[in-house]
């Protein structure tokens, strides 16, 4: 029924589970993986699917969640009933060719939705044709009925490797010292992504190492992919996303793997991590603690003041005790770590909403163990809202004040417990977001910003009288 | 030519109306074709020719009527609405999680998340079908929220493997005893988005307009919008005239009220297919002079509506207090706005309004951009060719585009323009893309703006507060470029690459 691309032999995290139906959605479909394509600065996405398929996933992505914006002109087939009744590989073929006229990239990935699938189109052909007459064009097959943009993404990862970094011509690559490839968030489902990978940029620079960080503002674009082969070591900075992608590196180029499952947010998280680095790539130790030193001096001198208003010596805010997150889980693991482990916060619900696949999801539950020494956090794996908030809102609680990191569509739950609400997850539609960061030194210090503020114009929204006095 | 109400599944618009979305030419010939095509209501002398269609090779990704019927469906209120499809299509979620709570906030409701449901079809479900899935989804729907209507949305994928959505509504409303209402919206049945409106509309016409004709009220107008806060009471409660606001979120009470209603306007050709329907099915007439953008098209769009009501005896006092109501802030935007040139993009009838709008306050407008073209429509009234009448009345626009909101193309005809400014429809590329030309412009979310007499004054101000942002713009312009090889940058022909493929 549909065709399997010949050049994929799903070696990933592989197909996700099926949970049935989903109110509330917090993620695309595989098509949705565009997003990642054109976040590779260099890189043209060519879709073949229905006429609404591909702005929807991008638009829903990128122009409600954060107000992200992002560039979309996306060449599309527009699947219409002929298509649908005679195939549409022809039709493909055609809109290749005139991409090609039209269109400037130093990449093209082809990227098929649900009709092509269920009417049997040999995509795979195709662009084929295509790569024989050494256009740069690949094909990943991201059927929106197969997988999420999760998984979407890897399958458009794998495809980009395999089919265009795995057949550069020149010499095999050589090994650069130094040289890390990163596979962390997934471009503009996390709201914040462009700025995150900045700050994990700086830092893995900072301790003198080189970056493939391959997304967004802070990657320089294809060149980036054309040197993953020649780097020593592959960082997966997420608890699942991206480890098949490094695994299938170590088995094509022998490169090292360390899995990070919670991205560094705070001093605590983010010098542990560079020290990890600095041992896994043999660098040299000196600049690794003289880096580390040199951050921790800022952080701690901006943390040291924030203090004062930790300590409720300003005002009388009721400054959250527990905390309950909605999200990927990349950054539920990550903020949870933060806010229990640094923070002093107790836990609270945490909702996994990306549906990962049922191989990863013991390990992930395993990395909200020791949150703080001695405290674990018992994630939930849920991707339809209306659950997840029976799952906050059911929650027992004893004198705690609870806050919530979600999305725009925990605000109905937030207000139901009377916690702050701070957007951190897709669909983010109260948050206009640019270069800021949650992560590393420079994030933690920005998500401490927002969080608080948020409590205090919550409370003070809620007292307005003491606000007059 | 009647609508067909018997079954569950709307005729598309390509098949109804001949509607069309590439083309390229004058405003003056594109009306000349329609009315030749379809049958001759005005003047169209002999020599007009079949509207043919250009197609183009290349195309970008636009949008589909499943978002527009489930959007639709997703602000009634007391509904839910299921999505039957893989995940990817409930991705505008998103979008109607800001769109309802913004809704509810100019029209004075209680802000409450849509109700929107995704049965999440997989592989296995495409293999065996996903109708199981579709009645737990059902069940589970009316548990969680007890709706009193569920909608049942098609997709692509569940037209292509023939779930039987009819039959499964059909068996749930027994089950559960509350109307469960298909709406067959496969994005590749229609060559253009606008036929979601035909779909929510003709689920509405079938399942919530219940028969109330000894309930007849002459004080009730339906207004037919697109969504936004409420022009029409303003304008129309001199006239002793109540406002019926249906679509563009509504409860169901209101659209239990369309058949007793005295006479039904839209504010746009587009959505005419309810108004058809009632006037079909319940004899509720629709009013068909030419829409309210502009002072004469709103005088005589009154006057219409006072004849069709009877209630002539008021109407011309209202026009004109009105009239003077506005003269004094009117002249001056028009002072301020004298000069320029504007550039339109939308769809059809409501492109052809807002040109209307820019011409009444001075603007020079000789290039517009319209999402499709309708050279019909369902009542075949020569009234309701918006086109001919923006023609007729203000003059020929020398560059009219059609084109499915195609990024390539827009670049093509803006740099042909060079205008002073945009005005657009808000969805979509246009915005954006004028802006990174460095062009400022007024994306209209709500699409009611620019009706009326106080229409031409929201627009006019708006312009001008937009007008400035020229500095940003350009600014970012200047550091940027869009991913075009330079022959096509250099293009002013939206449509060279079709003539090109024909050559």
């Amino acid at each position: 029924m549909t065709v399997q691309s010949r050049f994929d032999d799903s070696s990933s995290g592989g197909f996700s589970a099926l949970t049935g139906s989903i109110e509330q959605v917090r993620h695309a479909c595989a098509l949705g993986a565009l997003a990642s394509v054109i976040a590779i600065e260099g890189a043209i996405p060519i879709t073949h699917c229905g006429p609404g398929c591909a702005s929807k996933q991008f638009q829903a992505l990128s122009s409600i969640s954060g107000y992200q914006g992002g560039e979309f002109h996306v060449p599309s087939t527009n699947i219409g009933n002929k298509e649908v009744i005679f195939g549409g590989a022809d039709r493909l073929d055609e809109l290749i060719a005139s991409t090609l006229k039209v269109m400037e990239a130093e990449l093209y990935v082809v990227q098929s939705g649900c009709v092509p699938g269920l009417v049997g189109d040999d995509v795979a052909n195709v662009v084929q044709a295509y790569q024989r007459r050494g256009v740069p064009i690949v094909f990943a097959e991201t059927l929106g009925y197969r997988g999420t943009n999760f998984t979407g993404h890897e399958t458009v990862v794998r495809a980009i490797l395999d089919q265009y970094v795995a057949k550069l011509p020149g010499p095999p690559p050589e090994t650069r010292k130094g040289l890390v490839n990163v596979w962390s968030l997934l471009p503009y489902q996390n709201p914040f992504w462009r700025g995150d990978l900045a700050e994990i940029r700086r830092i893995l620079e900072g301790v003198g190492l080189e970056v493939n960080i391959l997304f967004g503002p802070a990657s320089e674009g294809l060149s980036e992919w054309r040197a993953i082969p020649s780097a020593e070591l592959n960082i997966v900075l997420s608890p699942w996303l991206g480890l098949s992608i490094a695994r299938r590196l170590e088995a094509a180029y022998g490169q090292r793997v360390l899995h990070e499952p919670a991205i560094p947010i705070g001093a605590r998280a983010t010098g542990a991590f560079l020290k990890r680095v600095g041992e896994a790539v043999g660098a040299d130790l000196g600049r690794v603690e003289s880096f580390i030193r040199q951050e921790e001096r800022t952080y701690y001198h901006y943390l040291r003041d924030f203090a004062q208003f930790y300590a409720g010596c300003t005002s009388q805010y009721r400054l959250p005790s527990e905390v309950n997150i909605v999200g990927e889980s990349a950054y539920v693991l990550a903020i949870a770590k933060f806010f229990v482990g640094d923070l002093g916060v107790n836990p609270g619900a945490f909702v996994l909403t990306e549906n990962p696949p049922e191989s990863e999801r013991a390990a992930i539950t395993d990395a909200f163990r020791d949150l703080a020494p001695g405290v674990d956090g018992e994630p939930v794996f849920e991707p339809d809202g209306h659950r997840a908030r029976k799952l906050i809102a059911g929650r027992p609680r004893i004198g705690e004040y609870p806050i919530v990191f979600g999305s725009t569509w925990e605000g109905a739950v937030a207000g139901e417990i009377g916690a702050p609400l701070v957007e951190i997850s897709y669909p983010a539609t109260d948050e206009v977001v640019l270069a800021r960061s949650y992560v590393g030194y420079r994030g933690a210090l920005q998500l401490l910003e927002r969080t608080y503020t948020t409590v205090v114009r919550q409370s003070t929204e809620e007292n307005p009288e003491a606000a007059l006095s | 030519m009647a609508i067909n109400l018997r079954t569950p599944q709307a005729e598309t618009r390509d098949q109804r109306l001949g509607t069309i979305t590439q083309w390229e030419g004058s405003a003056e010939e594109l009306a000349r074709d329609s009315a030749f095509t379809y049958g001759c209501g005005r003047d169209c002398g002999p020599g007009g020719r079949r509207l043919c269609e250009l197609s183009s090779p290349y195309s970008q990704a636009s949008m589909c009527a499943e978002q527009i019927a489930v959007t639709n469906a997703t602000i009634i209120k007391d509904t839910v609405v299921i999505q039957h499809a893989p995940i990817g299509c409930a991705s505008s979620q998103s979008f109607t999680s800001r769109y309802s709570r913004d809704l509810a906030a100019r029209r004075g409701w209680k802000p409450e998340d849509p109700k929107t449901i995704c049965t999440n079809l997989s592989e296995r479900d495409m293999v065996f079908g996903g109708v199981d899935r579709l009645a737990d989804a059902i069940r589970e729907a009316f548990e969680r929220h007890n709706p009193r209507v569920i909608f049942v949305a098609t997709s692509c994928a569940t037209g292509v493997i023939g779930d039987d959505v009819d039959g499964t509504a059909r068996q749930l409303e027994e089950e559960i005893g509350i109307p469960v209402v298909p709406l067959h919206c496969e994005g590749f049945k229609s060559r253009h988005w606008s036929s979601g409106w035909d779909v929510i509309e003709h689920g509405i016409l079938r399942r919530l307009v219940p028969n109330r004709l000894n309930e007849k009220r002459d004080d009730l107008l339906n207004v037919i919008h697109l969504g936004g806060p409420d022009v029409f009471s303003p304008l129309v409660n001199p006239l002793g005239l109540k406002v019926n606001l249906v679509m563009g979120g509504s409860s169901l009470e209101r659209l239990a009220d369309l058949s007793t209603a005295a006479a039904t306007v839209t504010m746009c050709f587009v959505l005419s297919y309810l108004a058809n329907g009632l006037e079909q099915e319940y004899g509720v007439p629709e009013i068909r002079a030419p829409l309210p953008y502009g002072l004469d098209a709103t005088d005589n769009w009154l006057r219409d509506i006072a004849r069709v009501t009877k209630r002539e005896d008021r109407v011309e006092a209202v026009i004109a207090s009105e009239r003077v109501r506005i003269e004094p802030e009117l002249e001056r935007l028009r002072k301020a706005l004298k000069g320029r040139r504007g550039f339109v993009a939308a769809g059809a009838a409501f492109a052809h309004g807002l040109i209307a709008d820019l011409r009444e306050l001075g603007v020079t407008v000789d290039d517009a951009f319209s999402f499709h073209h309708d050279p019909s429509t369902d009542s075949r009234d020569p009234q309701q060719d918006s086109l001919g009448h923006l023609v007729q009345e203000t003059g020929d626009i020398a560059h009219f585009t059609v084109s499915p909101d195609q990024h390539f193309q827009a670049h093509a005809a803006l740099k042909r323009a060079n205008p002073n400014f945009v005005l657009c429809r808000h969805s979509g590329s246009m915005a954006i893309l004028a802006g990174r030309m460095g062009i400022p412009v007024l994306p209209i979310f709500y699409s009611n703006d620019g009706l009326g007499y106080e229409g031409l004054l929201t627009i006019g101000r708006a312009i001008l507060r937009v007008l400035p942002r020229r500095r940003f713009y350009q600014d970012v312009a200047a550091h940027s470029r869009f991913p075009y090889q330079q022959w096509w940058l250099d293009e002013t022909n939206p449509y060279a690459l079709a003539a090109d493929d024909a050559a």
